[in-house]
């Protein structure tokens, strides 16, 4: 049976690519190590926090045999910072920066390594430490809507105060929403418009429109687009590449 | 002198991640591409051979577990269970994500897959766009095509300037991610072209004909 849906990822499916975030469990039960498909679990002996993915950790949760220690970032103190970085006049351009990368993984050889497991470069959701407590207190992660949510909704016992946790997360949501939709003016039929920072709900949000108008735009504008190729071409092949004749040319065609 | 250090221990603990970790990763990015770009991206026969001969002993264990009906183990079994689900449920999405696309444009694929002996489609799907196609084929034929004029008849008429064969839209704007540094790829503007620089870690908004090469040398992610 064919996929009925349209490209791009739907909201439950970033729901579902966020249940493999890693976060830090407090177990109550022991549990032995796991061998699961995608990977060993480490033994759970209390009260030793340990990393889980967050699928599991919420099972745990619910048959109340763990607690959930919430990262660092999902704090009164670290959504505060984030919320003045992002509410400051003079960052008022860019989003929060987002966690810090791990080390590549290796290095690229050539065309057949697509997927090649060996050279797999990790990112969101299976960066090691972004959801854990190792993560940075004043940065998002990539997933940071949802895991925030989830663990808001599951583990809210975990937090030291989720209503003011719940609180700052819903006001950053505002702030970075229209933050967003204050960029689209950019937007032109040729796309090319640096994200860094927004994260995954976030652009599973936007991306209809975004495309939308995109794509729209393109082909609006798809003969002109056409001409000006031409004539990019025609100045290379008579070695006039850029420079004032361009210009003079755009602006006879306006 | 703590850069050195840095590196030695990267290098060491790199290895350490285990394949399987490995495996989910990569199989999660391959549904991911597949589910945003807007062409079909070549199969990757090893890793999901590998995937499933996984899901298939996983299978036998969870099957040996219930079988000794020990009481502790149930937990254990819950877990076991609802991970094969998530497994189960990225390869039926990405094999379906695969099927849609092949079923929107079949003859472009049928096309593709023809002139190269690439690694564009698994057997099985292959196998599937011939049969579909033939039937597809024949009952259009039997229904409406016979009664058309001779030179009306094709259904892959690529004569008089216009093709019949529907081919995906390259210049579909994506959201990606750049895994490594990849270079610098081309934007078209509205009035210029311009280059931008894709950085280790940086989300673009870009043109799927733009970053397609990096996806495929897997320097760029789709998101």
């Amino acid at each position: 049976m064919a996929l009925p849906l349209p490209p791009g990822l739907t909201a439950s499916e970033v729901g579902f690519l966020c249940e493999m975030e890693f976060v830090t469990v407090i177990p109550r039960q022991r549990l032995d190590g796991l061998e699961l498909l995608g990977g060993p679990t480490q033994p759970l002996k209390p009260p030793f926090p340990t990393p889980l993915p967050l699928w599991l950790a919420l099972l745990l949760k619910k048959q109340k045999r763990a607690n959930i220690s919430p990262p660092p970032w999902l704090s009164v103190e670290g959504l505060s910072h984030i919320l003045d970085f992002e509410t400051d006049t003079r960052t008022a351009e860019v989003f929060s920066p987002s966690q810090a990368l791990p080390p590549p993984m290796g290095t690229r050889r050539g065309y057949e390594d697509y997927l090649d497991a060996e050279i797999v470069d990790f990112s969101p959701p299976f960066l090691p430490k972004s959801s854990t407590t190792g993560a940075q207190a004043e940065a998002l992660p990539y997933h940071w809507l949802e895991v925030g949510h989830l663990l808001l909704t599951h583990a809210a016992d975990d937090f030291d105060d989720a209503e003011g946790v719940r609180r700052l997360l819903r006001d950053l949501r505002e702030v970075r929403m229209s933050k967003l939709r204050k960029g689209f003016k950019v937007l032109d039929a040729g796309a090319g418009v640096k994200l860094n920072g927004v994260g995954a709900m976030e652009i599973a949000e936007v991306r209809g429109f975004v495309g939308g108008v995109v794509d729209g735009l393109r082909k609006i504008n798809r003969s002109r687009e056409e001409s000006r190729k031409e004539r990019e071409a025609e100045d290379r092949e008579n070695g006039l590449g850029g420079g004032s004749y361009q210009e003079d040319d755009d602006d006879m065609q306006l | 002198m703590d850069d050195d250090i840095q590196d030695i221990l990267n290098s060491v603990s790199a290895p350490s991640i285990p394949q399987r970790t490995r495996d989910l990763q990569a199989l999660t990015r391959a549904w991911v591409n597949e589910r945003t770009s807007p062409e079909l991206l070549s199969y990757p026969t090893p890793l999901i051979e590998r995937v499933m001969e996984r899901t298939k002993k996983q299978i036998e264990t969870i099957e040996d577990i219930t079988g000794t009906l020990d009481p502790r183990s149930n937990f254990t079994l819950v877990i076991l269970q609802t991970e094969l689900e998530r497994f189960k449920f990225i390869v039926r999405s990405y094999l379906r994500a695969r099927i849609a696309k092949i079923d929107a444009r079949p003859l472009h694929y049928r096309a593709l897959s023809q002139s190269e002996p690439t690694t564009l489609l698994s057997p099985l799907e292959q196998q599937y766009l011939q049969s579909h196609q033939a039937l597809l084929s024949s009952h259009y034929n039997s229904s409406f095509l016979a009664t058309f004029p001779q030179s009306l008849q094709k259904l892959d008429d690529t004569s008089g300037g216009v093709s019949m064969v529907d081919k995906p839209d390259e210049e579909t704007a994506v959201f990606c991610r750049a895994l490594r540094d990849a270079g610098s790829v081309e934007v078209m503007g509205e009035t210029a072209t311009t280059d931008v620089e894709l950085q280790r870690g940086d989300l673009w908004l870009l043109r799927w004909s733009a970053v397609k090469d990096a996806v495929v040398r897997g320097d760029v992610e789709l998101v």
